[in-house]
């Protein structure tokens, strides 16, 4: 289990913006990259603007080669008619017979062939990128097995981290007239803006529309409940069922709705309404289905718990063993069972990024008392 | 993108060997930008094209002298910036342009879409920031990126220090970075550093 240090290492928007174009173009120190990595790492909502950089960077304009042809062509001219010979080159004409000069010209055709290749190479890998996820039919479907992640560019330039056994769904025409995707699992959005076409998420139980921000989506069917958390921007939800009640989110608010909202029949909700953070209803009982929270900011390094996932880590703040074990289940591809309830309620806190399910269960032990056998992937919990 | 070590080889060719596949190897590796540096000062194609043949007759002549340069391609850029000046002030009579007043052109934004994952509205704000950089920003970006100079040799070519040419890097950056709606904004982002316990 991991605990948060900090170094207090305060980096100014203009010093990140000298590291970065140091880093591109090669003139960045050991430290400096260091520190310029773990910032970037914090912040997987600029990884998109960030990869487009460096992209952008490394694509070099075709070189016409034939034009410098031409060029030497003429330049060899002037010096003739400047009466300047290339003296001591027998292999002016290209006729050189010294086995020594062949050599050299072999050695600089390989060269030129060598950085062909490269370029052409970059070229391939750009096409396989684009190329991917496309399925046939009329709709896209990107999904990912438990235990495993992946992120997605959208035709508009959206990206979606999705986490561990999760699906994305979108038409083949997505961006065309409305930009629409269907989410089951979690994902953490950062959308384009386009006032035009808003970007619109169905899960099971909500629907939410987005004109350009950044936020983390979470219904996995297998939950209890749906959460949307909103780093930046704005978003606009709808409970399924309910197209008239709009609760608009603003930043650093997570609202979470249960699944069970979803069964409750049309109508019989009655008005939503969102005074600050608390939702209400007409209908007193039905409220407790929502809540709106503030989302919590870690005081050490201003990271949210909510997204951590993107950056490889499964953190959990003041989560119950049993929640917490239906995230493992996720995040390592394994059959976790709890018989023992008391042990489910226990409540935890901690990071886990590398650590194996080995470890993590051991690192566990050390604040629950509990055994487990592990069968394969299947792993029984009991006191 | 030439980098010093390859150009290095080829004037060792050139010098110890009267390598004439070398010495065409070098001239069409630099010809282009050499002739597009030239341009930005001159800004005439026919003096430019002339400018780099005279940089490479020069070159010829001057091969033994040229296998101990630290940094060549400083070397070739300072050289052409010379004879640029040189050929102003003879034939034009004219005061010799500052960088502010070079003609700078920028290659390497007009990237192919299929290669990069940008939408068609992206790179129309990516080509409109890279245009609207400020002259001398836009030079020293065109140096560093495209002709692969370091921030030394930029620095000491355009007779700056080495801080500025960090600072313009900086602002061409943030500007791209703003196409792509990467705003840094926090004055005072923390540093996190996870460590084991």
């Amino acid at each position: 289990m991991s605990l948060l240090f900090t170094t207090n290492d305060l980096m100014s928007q203009e010093q990140f913006w000298v590291s970065f174009s140091k880093k591109l173009s090669g003139e960045a120190s050991a430290e400096e990259l260091g520190s310029l990595e773990s910032l970037i790492r914090e912040h997987p909502e600029w990884q998109f603007a960030i990869q487009n950089l460096e992209d952008l960077w490394k694509y070099q304009a075709d070189k016409d080669p034939a034009n410098g042809e031409d060029a030497y062509m003429l330049h060899l001219h002037r010096m003739r008619e400047m009466n300047i010979s290339l003296e001591g080159i027998p292999g002016e004409k290209g006729s050189s017979t010294n086995p020594k000069k062949r050599m050299a010209r072999w050695y600089w055709a390989a060269a030129v062939l060598v950085l062909l290749t490269g370029l052409f190479g970059i070229r391939s890998l750009f096409s396989a990128v684009t190329g991917g996820d496309e399925v046939a039919g009329q709709v896209n479907e990107i999904s990912t097995r438990p235990g495993s992640k992946s992120k997605v560019q959208l035709p508009d330039g959206s990206v979606v981290w999705l986490n561990a056994g999760s699906k994305l769904v979108y038409n083949k025409d997505f961006g065309k007239e409305t930009r629409e995707v269907t989410l089951t699992g979690e994902g953490f959005f950062d959308v384009t803006k386009n006032k035009e076409k808003p970007f619109i998420i169905s899960t099971s139980s909500i629907k939410i529309k987005v004109l350009g921000t950044a936020f983390n989506v979470k219904a996995y069917p297998e939950d209890k409940q749906t959460e949307t958390s909103l780093i930046r921007g704005s978003i606009e939800v709808t409970i399924r069922n309910r197209p008239n009640d709009k609760i608009i989110l603003s930043p650093s608010e997570k609202l979470v709705v249960e699944n069970d909202i979803a069964k409750v029949e049309s109508g019989s909700i009655g008005k939503i309404k969102k005074t600050g953070n608390i939702v209400r209803t007409e209908l007193p009982g039905i409220s407790t289905l929502m809540a709106i929270n503030k989302l919590k900011y870690n005081p050490v390094d201003s990271t949210v718990a909510e997204i951590q996932w993107v950056n490889n880590k499964l953190v959990f703040r003041d989560e119950s063993f049993g929640e917490l074990a239906i995230r493992m289940e996720r995040w390592y591809d394994v059959q976790i069972d709890i018989t023992d309830p008391r042990i489910a309620e226990e409540r935890l806190n901690g990071i886990f990024d590398s650590e194996t399910i080995i470890q993590a269960l051991d690192a566990l032990k050390e604040f629950i008392p509990f055994k487990y056998e592990k069968d394969g992937n299947n792993i029984i919990i009991h006191r | 993108m030439p980098e010093n070590e390859p150009i290095k080889r080829l004037l060792a060719a050139i010098a110890f060997a009267n390598d004439q596949v070398a010495y065409k190897e070098l001239f069409i590796l630099l010809h282009g930008r050499l002739k597009q540096f030239a341009y930005s000062i001159l800004k005439s194609q026919e003096e430019a094209e002339e400018l780099v043949s005279d940089l490479f007759i020069k070159v010829w002549e001057k091969r033994d002298q040229l296998t101990t340069i630290e940094s060549p391609l400083l070397y070739f850029y300072t050289s052409a910036r010379n004879l640029a000046y040189n050929r102003i002030s003879k034939q034009k009579r004219q005061q010799n342009p500052s960088p502010e007043e070079w003609l700078v052109q920028l290659n390497s934004i007009y990237f192919d879409p299929e290669q990069l994952l940008v939408t068609e509205e992206m790179m129309r704000r990516i080509r409109q920031a890279v245009n609207n950089l400020p002259p001398r920003c836009r030079i020293i970006f065109k140096l560093v990126k495209e002709d692969g100079l370091k921030y030394k040799e930029v620095a000491e070519l355009l007779q700056l220090s080495v801080k500025t040419v960090e600072a313009q890097m900086a602002i061409a950056l943030r500007r791209l970075g703003k196409c792509m709606h990467l705003e840094i904004s926090a004055l005072n982002l923390v540093n996190p550093n996870t460590k084991k316990s």
